[in-house]
């Protein structure tokens, strides 16, 4: 990812109201790591396993934070108990950045990522998890915002699988 | 030691804390010892000390409780080298250690029945203030004073395996429901808005 498209995207999220972010940093987005990191208006956590930042994010959430969690999408199968537990069952809203690895719109893809990328979309779906996928910059800002109130209107965790341009 | 008699001693104690339970007997002896509303009956294993360090880093002046058990922890390991970086001054954990997973009811022996040191564990990932109970008298000492100091606490509490909370109602709270409950109670403590609950 280039970097001025890792500050639009920070920037997005910081717009949206994103205050809290736990992560265990992938490839595709992870400059957006020091720019979270950096800025004053955001609290960057770092998380041994997804399953974990989930939980913490959601812990945050209840606490007044706007959470968000930052992986990979192959923590969305290590963390889907707590998706579906503390995520949908207690019904906690949680932005989930996910670096969509391994789907046909991701510049990088190679047979490691290949299975995982396919069954993202169905396993979050499985889950009644929304998502949105973003390919290209196109209302990047105005999807984002429009993801975060989805995620608190509808009190659960809520996917941006970024991909394509995202991915280069 | 049995578990019901430290969550008394810890009841009589609290007052603006806030409290998150893992699934296990002690969800539901602490549901019928405590009514605050800074309680989060949080009805998951593996779930509590996460959900619990999100509230403490959210709000670092509130002293926040998890109450959890052997085989939750086990199922959660990687809180603890989070734990032993972040250093929350304002986390106690206690694990109440039977050494049995009780709650499957044919209590088969955990891992810290055998080699497993769950205070040896945190102490290597970080966890200055770990310390295994294993008496009443000690909790009243090194137990209780986990709620004054300003620092992370981890307290293993070996206790025997008790069926008490077999004998006690459940809690009719509907998951929903208690967080609301929560989350209200932080907004009218804390004089701030949380972000997700609507306004309709």
């Amino acid at each position: 990812m280039q970097d001025q498209l890792a500050k639009r995207l920070v920037q997005s999220f910081k717009d949206a109201g994103v205050d809290f972010v736990t992560y265990l940093p992938e490839t595709r987005l992870s400059q957006i790591i020091p720019l979270i990191r950096d800025d004053p208006d955001m609290e960057l956590v770092a998380a041994s396993s997804e399953q974990e930042a989930v939980t913490i994010a959601a812990g945050a959430t209840l606490g007044g934070k706007q959470a968000a969690v930052y992986m990979e999408n192959t923590g969305i199968f290590v963390s889907s108990y707590g998706l579906l537990t503390v995520g949908k069952q207690l019904g906690v809203p949680i932005l989930l950045i996910i670096g969509f690895l391994g789907g046909v719109p991701d510049q990088r893809n190679s047979f490691l990522y290949a299975t995982i990328g396919k069954h993202t979309i169905p396993v979050l779906q499985g889950m009644g998890i929304d998502y949105m996928q973003f390919d290209d910059t196109t209302n990047l800002e105005g999807r984002v915002k429009d993801a975060v109130r989805g995620a608190n209107a509808l009190r659960g965790p809520f996917a941006l699988l970024f991909a394509g341009e995202f991915s280069e | 030691m049995i578990r019901h008699e430290c969550l008394e001693l810890l009841a009589a104690r609290m007052t603006d804390q806030l409290v998150v339970t893992s699934q296990s007997g002690q969800r539901i002896e602490w549901a019928h010892l405590s009514k605050h509303e800074g309680n989060l009956l949080v009805g998951m294993m593996g779930c509590a000390v996460g959900v619990a360090t999100g509230l403490a880093l959210a709000l670092p002046h509130r002293k926040v409780i998890a109450l959890e058990s052997d085989g939750s922890v086990l199922l959660s390991l990687f809180n603890l080298p989070t734990l032993g970086n972040l250093r929350p001054k304002n986390l106690v954990v206690y694990v109440f250690d039977n050494e049995v997973y009780s709650g499957s009811r044919i209590s088969y022996p955990t891992a810290t029945s055998g080699n497993t040191d769950l205070e040896a564990m945190a102490k290597g990932a970080g966890i200055v203030n770990a310390v295994t109970i294993r008496n009443v008298e000690q909790f009243k000492k090194d137990g209780l004073a986990a709620l004054e100091r300003s620092e992370l606490s981890f307290i293993v509490c070996k206790v025997e395996e008790s069926l008490l909370h077999r004998e006690i109602p459940r809690p009719d709270t509907d998951l929903a429901e208690n967080k609301y409950t929560f989350v209200r109670y932080l907004e009218r403590t804390e004089e701030k808005r949380i972000p997700f609950i609507g306004r309709g």
